[in-house]
């Protein structure tokens, strides 16, 4: 029983160590979650205010690329 | 895999004295009478392991059960301890309680603290009392239940961390109505440019098409070329038409984008207004729902253990416990479906809200442009306020309770007739502004242009934040599939193994009997994992839940093996365990068949199996025996008066408690069980008769008859008649006429309670000894002095 029974850090652990290769996925997004994760401060807030940080940083970006462009 | 040597016992809960086991290893049967000391041991286990005792820590004996953890009758110097000897020596260990509820443990290496933080998730101790409870749970707290005991409980809090993203990140999409803004700026584009601009080369063409006539050297290939064109072609002569031209077309937009909305917002706010009256037309359902959070709180006290015995702790009638847990947890499941209902409109209203917050916001922006101060838009801004007003009202009815009354749709109607119309009006407001200036090519080309220009970096800010948010919400959503699909395979795993195990044992103890394959099953709701439940064959036909269909007994069985299944997947560090009366509501048949499959499926585990049944000890002796278990009696315990009746130190705890605290609730009442308790010792001590009742009824003999009968005995010691003076006891409000339930309308101030309760010390005190912890006793006449005393003669007084 105890060799096939995952337990659940064991789950979360998987979980963590594959999400970069879930196609379709931001790579920014994920690489956030998972240094959260690997931080021990995967916290509701936390996440919020990193997708916030992570929204303002890539509508500079955009904006900075577009005035680059022009 | 641990197991233990020996276990020393001092002063914890039950046991003053010493209670010395050594176990070398082996299993153990132990008998002893309710109140000798069987439960404290469980007790001291449960605290060496988790620093508490759950069943101690209620509202009432506060520090995580700390307070009721020292035996009361231990001097103030003493520790209580509990000493444990493995047979791996570094882990063993002596940890106590000093006087000021101090702990101390005597082992503080890694190696023990590690050992401790391990044996923290694992099932080392059953209870009677615990036995059903994951049986009768609803399927919500099943699936906790089981996640928790796996390590699941984490894996369910990053299920819902995903989730909720998921559906926040939705909902600020949705709520931003990217799309009807991006179209209001669009239609702003066609409008000037005639054409629309999605990229910077549609863009580029219509502005270099839009300038041709002013013959410009500058053709635009960037938009700072469209900066340079603005630049060179701009008047400082006709800034403040130009102003207005602006002014006008933000005031068009903010208008737009509401108009882009208001048909959704008419029909939402109509479907939650359906929903919301649909839920007032049944005012029994909404009465219902405000007592779900009285069901879950009884619920919570039957299931704590606040309320030990079988009565319902609200009307007090007697009933059994679990029957009453079952009840609870039927209507606590209808009502939890109808809490649901509530939660989806609340959502719905919510979610509404927020989109028009977002409208809100931008008029009330717009109606603080120092523009609007100029008087000739005094209409255009009493329509503004008046949309404003409106959003208004509509956020403080989505706000709105269910007892409250709402307001109809009608009345709240956000007209996109009108809105369209003042869009055009403002729209045409523009044309005449340009085409006041039409002569001049170069002002109409140049308000085209600003226009243009605005609008498509709006459009451009809108299409990136969208597109940000879109491709976090597409990884959330692949993300949180992703986990489920693991989630879900790993705890399938685990309920298809953990079912065969707990279906061996409840067929080992109830075999040739129709109840086969029990399974333990994840049960979903839109494709949500929302619970656990448990099916079985029953006469070959599939049935759930087990409560419906299995008597009490067949319950009892079921839960035992959960925990045995839960021992053998899950403790990977202790190699015994401790079984404390679960077999009260076993007959016999059940009883003997579970004694072999404890020796027989668990004959490599330690076990420490504890019962108050005679009939149970003497039954399974003989084969336990033969396995090479060890038997112990623990009731030389009481009879040497080393003992101390548990229920009696616990009410006094509550007692103390209260006087400190100045709490009147139940106080009298807690004097009255705890004289009614003691005074059943006195009686017994002092031979005094009382009539003969049954062994169960004759538990429930009341103060008032106790108090009669040891009065009546006290003619034989004028003295001692004198200082118990029983008569002025039994003149106290809760000690007069049949106050056997707890409706005695007695209504004592603290001052009066405080008075009775050191009386009643007073009249205990006459009878028991604290210096030798005894109570004076016939068996200790002295026949030659004509006197009774206590063990010490601390206490001596003459008897005829």
């Amino acid at each position: 029983m105890e060799e096939t029974i995952k337990s659940g850090k064991e789950v979360i652990d998987e979980f963590f160590s594959g999400i970069l290769n879930i196609e379709g996925v931001d790579e920014k997004t994920v690489e956030m979650l998972v240094k959260l994760y690997g931080n021990d401060k995967l916290t509701d807030t936390n996440i919020q205010n990193e997708l916030e940080g992570l929204k303002i940083s890539a509508l500079k970006t955009s904006k900075k690329d577009s005035d680059d462009q022009n | 895999m641990t197991k233990i040597n020996n276990l020393e016992i001092t002063g914890l809960r039950g046991v003053k004295e010493t209670l010395d086991l050594n176990l070398n290893k082996k299993s153990i049967l132990i008998y002893g009478d309710n109140g000798t000391g069987k439960s404290s041991l469980t007790d001291s286990f449960e605290w060496f392991y988790n620093n508490h005792i759950v069943h101690l820590s209620n509202e009432e004996i506060s520090g995580r059960g700390r307070e009721a953890l020292r035996n009361i009758f231990l001097s103030n110097q003493d520790d209580g301890y509990i000493n444990l000897n493995f047979d791996d020596n570094d882990l063993d260990a002596k940890k106590s309680i000093d006087n000021s509820n101090k702990i101390h443990i005597s082992n503080t290496s890694n190696y023990f603290n590690e050992y401790i933080q391990d044996s923290g998730s694992e099932n080392l101790i059953l209870r009677y009392r615990d036995l059903v409870e994951f049986i009768i749970a609803t399927k919500t707290e099943k699936l906790n239940k089981l996640q928790e005991i796996i390590g699941f409980s984490e894996v369910a809090k990053i299920r819902t961390l995903l989730k909720r993203n998921f559906g926040r990140i939705k909902k600020n999409i949705k709520s931003s109505d990217y799309d009807g803004r991006k179209s209001v700026r669009q239609a702003t584009i066609l409008e000037n440019l005639g054409r629309n601009a999605y990229s910077d080369e549609q863009l580029f063409d219509g502005v270099n098409e839009l300038t041709k006539p002013l013959e410009l050297k500058i053709v635009a290939k960037s938009r700072d070329d469209i900066n340079a064109v603005i630049k060179e072609i701009t008047s400082k002569e006709d800034s403040k038409l130009s102003d207005e031209i602006n002014f006008n077309g933000r005031v068009k937009d903010t208008i737009a984008e509401l108009k882009e909305i208001s048909s959704t917002v008419n029909i939402d706010y109509s479907n939650f207004h359906t929903a919301f009256q649909g839920l007032q037309k049944e005012p029994e359902k909404i009465k219902n729902l405000q007592l779900l959070a009285l069901l879950k709180e009884g619920k919570s006290v039957l299931t704590k253990d606040v309320v030990e015995d079988d009565y319902c702790p609200l009307c007090l009638q007697e009933k059994s416990k679990v029957q009453l847990i079952q009840e609870l947890n039927i209507r606590t499941d209808e009502l939890e479906q109808l809490a649901e209902e509530k939660n989806s409109i609340d959502e719905q209203a919510k979610e509404l809200k927020q989109a028009i917050q977002i409208k809100k916001n931008s008029f009330e922006a717009i109606l603080k442009d120092k523009s609007f101060e100029d008087k000739k838009f005094e209409e255009l801004k009493g329509k503004l306020n008046s949309f404003k007003a409106t959003l208004n009202s509509l956020i403080s009815e989505l706000d709105k309770g269910l007892t409250d009354k709402i307001k109809d749709p009608k009345e709240l109607n956000l007209s996109e007739k009108e809105l369209q119309s003042l869009v055009e009006t403002t729209a045409s407001e523009i044309k005449k502004l340009t085409k006041s200036k039409a002569s001049n090519i170069k002002f109409t080309i140049y308000t085209k242009l600003i226009q243009t220009s605005n609008a498509y970096k709006e459009y451009l800010n809108l299409d990136a934040e969208e597109s940000v948010l879109r491709k976090q919400q597409v990884t959330f959503e692949l993300l949180y599939e992703d986990f489920i699909r693991r989630q879900e395979e790993s705890l399938n795993i685990f309920l298809s193994m953990f079912s065969k195990d707990i279906n061996d044992y409840y067929t080992t103890m109830n075999p040739k009997e129709k109840v086969e394959d029990i399974r333990l099953i994840p049960l979903t709701k839109k494709e949500e994992l929302v619970g656990i439940t448990i099916d079985y064959k029953f006469f070959d036909v599939r049935r759930v839940p087990p409560e419906a269909y299995l008597s009490e007994s067949h319950i009892n069985c079921l839960g035992l093996s959960f925990f045995l299944a839960s021992v053998k997947a899950f403790n990977k560090r202790n190699n015994f365990f401790i079984l404390d009366d679960v077999i009260s509501s076993f007959d016999r048949s059940h009883r003997y068949r579970f004694a072999q499959l404890l020796t027989e499926k668990f004959g490599e585990y330690q076990i420490i199996l504890l019962t108050h049944e005679k009939e149970f000890f003497e039954l399974v002796s003989s084969e336990v025996k033969s396995k090479g278990w060890l038997l112990k009696n623990f009731k030389w315990s009481k009879e040497s008066g080393k003992g101390i009746e548990k229920g009696i130190a616990d009410i006094k705890e509550r007692i103390l408690k209260k006087l400190e605290d100045r709490n009147t609730d139940g106080l009298g009442n807690d004097i009255r069980v705890y004289t009614e308790k003691v005074m059943k010792k006195v009686a017994y001590e002092l031979e005094a008769k009382v009539s003969y009742r049954d062994n169960t009824t004759n538990e429930k003999r009341m103060a008032p008859e106790l108090l009669d009968a040891v009065q009546n005995k006290l003619k034989a010691s004028t003295e001692l008649k004198e200082i118990a003076n029983i008569p002025k006891i039994k003149g106290m409000p809760m000690f007069v006429g049949n106050t056997t339930s707890h409706d005695n309308d007695f209504q004592a101030s603290i001052e009066d309670l405080d008075a009775i309760w050191e009386d009643v010390k007073k009249m205990i005190h006459s009878f028991y000894c604290k210096e030798c912890n005894k109570f004076i006793s016939t068996k200790l006449y002295d026949p030659v002095r004509k006197k009774i005393r206590c063990g010490c003669e601390n206490l001596i007084y003459d008897w005829k």
